[in-house]
């Protein structure tokens, strides 16, 4: 949770809804097919997660937020340039959204699907 | 393949594939600002046309000495050659359609428009499985698009194919607005489908005989048309720009348009969106009303804007001298970074040293982000922060637990504590010499700052009426009265002036130069011994802030 001060109160933006706007975002993202479980006790690594609080870990620096995402990627593209996108995106939209600055995106490609062997 | 024109062509080898890919790249890179132009997504990443261009580049790399005749060995080259350059995500929906394009002709000699349709509709397969929730109106629905009509209307010559392909590349490229309002909003179509366009265009255009290299001219979307850069590089004989809209009779026949204009002038730009035109060009002082007699004869105009560009650029150059001239910064020397409420203050700190200045202060405290983003591109790690307010101290520790950078924030809870501190500052002492110096400096000073009271209140003992005038010293509240003048000398008496030597007033943006004369002349009468500084601070709401040293 984080607060933010205005002149009539205190509003707070939790956690989940940070991560929703980063799992919409990362799935309009060309080459991610979906979140991976972010650690073993969540599921296996591999199976695509439909929670976004599975796949995303938001904690926040000062008034900035850290966001983590476990991704799985489409095999044959281009795997950095696919991560460096979705990173580029999520803070994008959260910037946009929440109006905090992303201080820290980390992109864990966790698995790779396969549709199409070559 | 060959270039004979007339004659159809059905069949293409690996040979011919490798000219046309040469051929798209060229006129991609021919055409790449008119791609980067359209880019709606400011993302770092977001040059599309730079990021097309490096895919297809390392796509071409990969096959350039190749000699394989095999339409299939040398579209998997293709592939690979994109899918390792690819960049952004153009560049890699880019690759994905490639590689379904490459799977499609497997192992195959030739490439005939039986292939050709299936391998199109592979590559489309192929880059909409990469992606849970396809963005339609991206090169993903050019892609689309250009299966369907590929698919829809075969025929055995290749060449006439490409056209058909192109044909609906353009129109899929043209609707895209329609299918993605960020599009619309911008008055721009998709990067991504349009540079597949330039790249399907080029192919064609090597067919045809036609040049490569030079840009058409082209009619581009308002929205890209760059007339602030334009601006930058008046030469003579660009006495004048001249911009006019208007509605075209009949259709617009470019080349002819064109070349009339460039009779006139130079720096010529067409743009287009919902049927109105916008032509600009720069001309000399003599021709300044020709460009307007001419469309008057082809159209209807609506609007017409004329500027005097040397008298602009004077003025242009008269702001940026009134620019603040803040210090350069090389690697690895210290920069400082400072909250300044005004801007006479802004100028003062910048005549001592400072590198960057954020604007805020007393009920505008600038936010933790504005701070980072004020040193984060500086050139340097070292870096020391004077908030100047005690408000503002703890987003400026906030930032600077945010950066990599080596940040000290100097505690300075007013801007006299701030100049002091600035007047420490000594680029050949170490980092922690020059923060312990600074951090010394704060108490060397007295602040004493003068306002009116928004409210009623009791502080410290004090009664305050609201309007009534108040005085700070040190921050803390120790005196209303009804004068400016009264307080400024109650205030003075506090800060046991008789005991310093120095009394510099900055005077705010809400009070007439008259009265603060006639206070400074009061004052000066009150410490004949002192010296009296006096400068214009620009600060809201302060009508002084004095520091005494």
């Amino acid at each position: 949770m984080k607060d933010d001060k205005n002149p009539l109160g205190n509003i707070y933006i939790s956690h989940r809804a940070i991560s929703t706007i980063a799992y919409q975002s990362a799935l309009e993202s060309y080459g991610v097919v979906g979140l991976a479980a972010k650690n073993f006790t969540e599921g296996l690594t591999q199976a695509i997660v439909k929670d976004p609080a599975m796949g995303i870990k938001i904690d926040f620096n000062g008034n900035a937020i850290k966001i983590e995402m476990f991704i799985i990627v489409e095999y044959g593209t281009h795997v950095k340039s696919v991560a460096a996108s979705v990173a580029n995106s999520v803070r994008y939209q959260i910037e946009k959204a929440i109006g905090l600055p992303v201080s820290e995106i980390n992109v864990h490609v966790r698995g790779l699907r396969i549709s199409n062997p070559d | 393949m060959s270039n004979d024109l007339a004659q159809p062509v059905t069949q293409l080898d690996g040979q011919g594939l490798k000219k046309l890919i040469e051929a798209g790249l060229t006129w991609l890179k021919t055409n790449q600002q008119i791609v980067n132009a359209l880019n709606v997504f400011p993302v770092p990443d977001g040059d599309t046309g730079t990021n097309m261009l490096l895919t297809m580049q390392a796509a071409y790399d990969e096959i350039a000495t190749s000699g394989e005749k095999n339409i299939g060995k040398m579209s998997q080259a293709i592939a690979r050659g994109a899918l390792i350059g690819a960049r952004g995500n153009s560049g890699v929906i880019l690759s994905q359609l490639w590689r379904g394009f490459a799977r499609e002709c497997d192992n195959l000699p030739l490439l005939d428009s039986d292939l050709l349709v299936k391998a199109l509709a592979e590559a489309r397969n192929t880059s909409y499985k990469g992606v849970v929730r396809p963005v339609e109106g991206t090169i993903l629905t050019v892609g689309k698009d250009i299966a369907a009509a590929a698919a829809a209307n075969q025929v055995a010559d290749l060449k006439a194919m490409l056209e058909l392909i192109i044909d609906a590349a353009d129109k899929s490229v043209a609707h895209t607005p329609e299918l993605l309002p960020i599009l619309k909003q911008a008055g721009v179509v998709d990067s991504g489908g349009k540079g597949l366009f330039f790249i399907l265009e080029g192919m064609l255009r090597y067919l045809n005989g036609e040049s490569l290299d030079t840009a058409l001219m082209t009619v581009q979307p308002l929205a890209a048309m760059q007339m602030d850069e334009t601006m930058e590089t008046v030469e003579p004989g660009q006495d004048y720009e001249v911009v006019v809209d208007f509605r075209p009779k009949e259709e617009l026949i470019l080349d002819q348009f064109y070349n009339s204009l460039m009779e006139m002038g130079t720096s010529i730009q067409v743009g287009e969106g919902d049927g109105i035109y916008r032509m600009h060009i720069h001309v000399p002082t003599d021709n300044r009303y020709l460009p307007i007699d001419y469309i008057m004869e082809i159209g209807t105009i609506t609007k017409v804007y004329i500027e005097n560009l040397i008298d602009q650029m004077e003025q242009i150059e008269e702001v940026k001298n009134r620019q603040l001239k803040l210090a350069p910064v090389e690697p690895g020397e210290i920069a400082v970074v400072t909250v300044s409420p005004g801007p006479g203050l802004s100028r003062i700190f910048a005549s001592l040293g400072v590198a960057a200045i954020v604007e805020g202060g007393q009920t505008m405290n600038p936010s933790t982000k504005e701070i980072l983003a004020a040193f984060e591109n500086l050139p340097t790690d070292k870096v020391i922060i004077l908030p100047n307010n005690k408000n503002i101290v703890m987003a400026a520790e906030a930032a600077s637990t945010m950066t990599v950078k080596q940040v000290a924030v100097i505690r300075s809870t007013t801007v006299p504590q701030g100049l002091s501190a600035m007047l420490r500052l000594n680029p050949d002492m170490d980092f922690d010499t020059i923060v312990e110096e600074m951090n010394e400096a704060l108490t060397d000073v007295e602040t004493g700052e003068i306002t009116i009271a928004t409210r009623s209140v009791t502080i410290n003992g004090v009664n305050v009426a609201k309007g009534q005038v108040i005085a700070l010293h040190n921050g803390k509240l120790i005196q209303s009265t009804s004068s400016l003048e009264e307080a400024c000398l109650g205030l003075l008496q506090e800060c046991e002036t008789e005991d310093r030597e120095r009394i510099t007033l900055y005077y705010g943006d809400n009070i007439v130069k008259t009265e603060v004369n006639q206070i400074v002349d009061r004052i000066r009468s009150a410490y004949p011994a002192h010296e009296i500084e006096l400068h214009e601070g620009g600060q809201p709401h302060y009508q002084f802030i004095i520091a005494v040293e």
